[in-house]
């Protein structure tokens, strides 16, 4: 297919390679303007999880306050344990909390019980007033605490010590130290916000596996979900205004959104093949559709290619090194190797085309190498799923690194440490209760279907 | 890759004298590398060290076929191998390449694993470079990364650990330093020997791995620009390349836009 580039338009196909929307206005795909985007965004910034199950076994055994993220065992008080039956009575604490939130609320159902989980949503007006996206932690923790303090009639009269105890279970050292403990009982879906660092990272700060769970592993949905919130990192730190407006569309279009099919046509190419081939198949597929063209030949016969539409052919990379991960990763079935595709990918196309950018000029390889020598025993280090997306490893770049991590990590069958069974499990069970994530690359095409009359081609 | 509507071949690599050659042929996967010696399977799993000859892969997951995972297309799409297929371990290898007319370098070896091999993990530093991946697939790509011309048991060798010694000159025997001392020249047979397997762990059986390649043919192997080979300034399609690329990622990534089709 003939890919209409000065027009501004692109095609939209689910991972079937069925033809979703047609002739979508690269506008209609920014998160400022696509109303699917918007309700995600929102949804990311207002919702929290309460695990009845982990308080409950703090509260038994006296643990607080803990600083490690695996162990989280530095503090026991069982003299301080409380054995209070939470999970039996999710039911009434779901209601008392359910009382003092959605009081506030436009009438949508902002609290739900999922068998040990609450899931918590803070009322639309309380955000809009809000300087910063901290009620859906506050909101909830304080929220929690008090229905639970009603619910076993827990007050300094009655029970001193057992109200420490819950605060301490609930809030960790807080505000002695500015975080709460990792994986405490209340947990939101993106990272507390005074420890982001980075104007404009909030939306990344995500760990790689809950995104992986929210999709149920399912790779293309990964990747687009993962699109969202770089893309909206992306606007939110004002890298994505003027200059590379269409730099970033373009790019979330193809390797987000699978525009004109082109991961899944480079996927299905090499199916069999390696991550060279990729390379090759992507150029191509540039020479065939006009967005590349040669510009001179040298004496070895070896070809100097140009590209009128750099903006383009940029997106033809970032489409091609998530389809160098599917490719490499599908083989192997294991993730660990999603930064070496990162890394050293470009490489292949600086080579082959005489020096034409590699995907985001270069910044996809730079962030690529550093995040290898960080999950190999060169360096020990991590899985690639237990990174956050703005994490000072995997973080720069222009959000065209993230969707590639998360893809490596749905392709992953079981080789990984930090596997999101492990690190994730709670976000495989609150996804049956948000329809709204399901199916995102396909949302995300209707959304823009519908709106495409309306914004403006560029 | 498949046969497309436009007249394209992969180029691989710039340039027209024997070294910008000789990396075009290594990273190229549709040309053969040629043979230079055999090594049985069974010698390849003791070098490796992973398991005993003869036993079982062990597993870190059951079969694919028998895991139930959630509906996805693009895993019925990508074919696994042999080893993701079977849940086989990751295991490595991790070759050190000398600085003396080596047949491949650490990064010429990435690429060439990019190019030639399927499911692979790969990371590369100065002197070596290591690569992981399913334990049987790993035993499958050693027949070719020991037997053909990008091995020569002088000058590259296996290294688990205890990498250091790539850029230290050669021994009285013309072999690459080892602080483990792995293999050794066995005088008799003109071979080089592996006493260690790639973990410095004594093997009961010393691993032949056939013999040192000659001056001549080191330097006709080279894959690096050298003062006494092909010297820096013979390089021009490669330092065009480089520099171009150098200057087009400035460019771009400072504004996009910028880039024309004249540059």
């Amino acid at each position: 297919m003939k890919v209409e580039t000065r027009k501004g338009t692109v095609d939209l196909y689910d991972d079937l390679g069925n033809c979703v929307a047609s002739e979508i206005p690269l506008r209609a795909l920014s998160p400022l303007y696509n109303p699917y985007m918007r309700e995600v965004l929102d949804l990311f910034k207002r919702l929290a999880v309460i695990d009845l199950g982990k308080l409950e076994n703090l509260m038994k055994k006296g643990m607080a306050g803990w600083e490690t993220a695996v162990g989280q065992d530095e503090n026991k008080m069982p003299w301080y344990g409380r054995d209070l039956p939470l999970v039996d009575r999710a039911k009434e604490i779901t209601e008392r909390i359910r009382e003092k939130v959605e009081r506030h609320g436009d009438g949508e159902q902002l609290v739900e019980g999922a068998g040990r989980y609450i899931i918590v949503k803070v009322p639309r007006r309380m955000m809009e007033i809000s300087a910063s996206r901290d009620p859906a932690l506050t909101w909830t923790s304080v929220a929690l605490c008090q229905a639970v303090a009603e619910t076993f009639n827990l007050t300094p009269e009655t029970d001193p010590d057992g109200c420490n105890m819950l605060k301490g279970a609930v809030f960790g050292r807080y505000p002695q130290s500015p975080e709460f403990s990792p994986g405490g009982p209340v947990s939101t879906f993106l990272k507390q916000s005074n420890t982001v660092d980075g104007l404009g990272s909030g939306f990344k700060a995500i760990m790689v596996n809950h995104l992986v769970a929210l999709c149920n592993k399912r790779t293309l949905d990964g990747v687009a979900l993962a699109t969202i919130l770089e893309q909206a990192a992306q606007w939110e730190m004002g890298n994505a205004l003027g200059w590379f407006e269409r730099y970033q569309l373009l790019g979330s279009a193809y390797q987000g959104f699978n525009a004109h099919n082109l991961v899944l046509d480079l996927v299905k190419e090499n199916r069999e093949g390696t991550i060279g081939d990729v390379a090759y198949s992507v150029v191509r597929r540039a020479l065939e559709d006009g967005v590349i063209k040669v510009k001179k030949t040298l004496p070895s016969g070896y070809k100097v290619y140009s590209t009128s539409d750099y903006s383009l052919w940029n997106a033809y990379t970032c489409a091609a090194v998530l389809a160098a991960v599917i490719v490499n990763v599908g083989a192997s079935r294991a993730a660990q190797s999603v930064s070496t595709v990162l890394g050293y990918f470009g490489d292949l196309l600086l080579m082959e085309t005489g020096g034409l950018p590699d995907p985001d000029a270069g910044r996809v390889e730079g962030t690529g190498q550093g995040f290898a020598f960080y999950t190999h025993s060169i360096y020990g280090g991590a899985g690639p799923g237990a990174y956050t997306l703005d994490h000072v490893i995997p973080r720069h770049g222009s959000g065209f690194v993230g969707p590639c991590i998360v893809a490596g990590m749905c392709l992953d069958s079981g080789t990984q440490l930090f596997s999101p069974e492990m690190t994730s499990a709670s976000y495989f069970k609150i996804r049956e209760k948000l329809p709204l994530l399901h199916d995102p690359l396909k949302k995300v095409a209707e959304a823009a279907e519908r709106i495409k009359g309306e914004v403006k081609r560029e | 890759m498949a046969a497309g509507k436009v007249k394209y071949e992969p180029q691989i690599y710039p340039g027209k004298d024997e070294t910008s050659e000789r990396r075009r042929k290594l990273w190229d996967k549709r040309r053969k590398l040629a043979k230079y010696r055999e090594i049985s399977d069974d010698d390849i799993t003791r070098l490796l060290g992973h398991r005993a000859v003869g036993a079982l892969y062990p597993s870190v997951h059951p079969p694919l076929e028998e895991l139930i995972e959630p509906y996805d297309p693009i895993k019925n799409l990508v074919v696994p191998t042999p080893g993701a297929r079977a849940g086989d371990r990751i295991r490595f290898v991790q070759f050190a390449d000398s600085f003396w007319h080596p047949p491949i370098a650490p990064y010429g070896r990435l690429r060439l694993y990019f190019n030639r091999l399927r499911g692979i993990d790969v990371v590369a530093y100065s002197g070596r470079c290591i690569l992981e991946m399913r334990e049987r697939d790993l035993e499958a790509a050693m027949k070719m990364l020991l037997e053909t011309e990008i091995f020569n048991p002088a000058r590259t060798a296996l290294k688990g650990i205890t990498i250091h010694g790539h850029s230290l000159r050669l021994d009285e025997d013309g072999l690459m330093f080892d602080a483990r001392r792995r293999y050794i020249l066995d005088k008799a047979s003109g071979e080089v020997v592996y006493i260690k397997d790639q973990m410095g762990r004594v093997l009961d059986n010393p691993v032949p791995v056939g013999r040192p390649l000659s001056e001549e043919e080191c330097r006709k192997l080279d894959l690096a620009y050298t003062w006494d080979t092909h010297p820096f300034k013979s390089r021009t399609e490669v330092l065009e390349i480089i520099s171009r690329a150098a200057k087009l990622r400035v460019l771009a990534g400072f504004n996009p836009e910028l880039l024309t089709e004249e540059m």
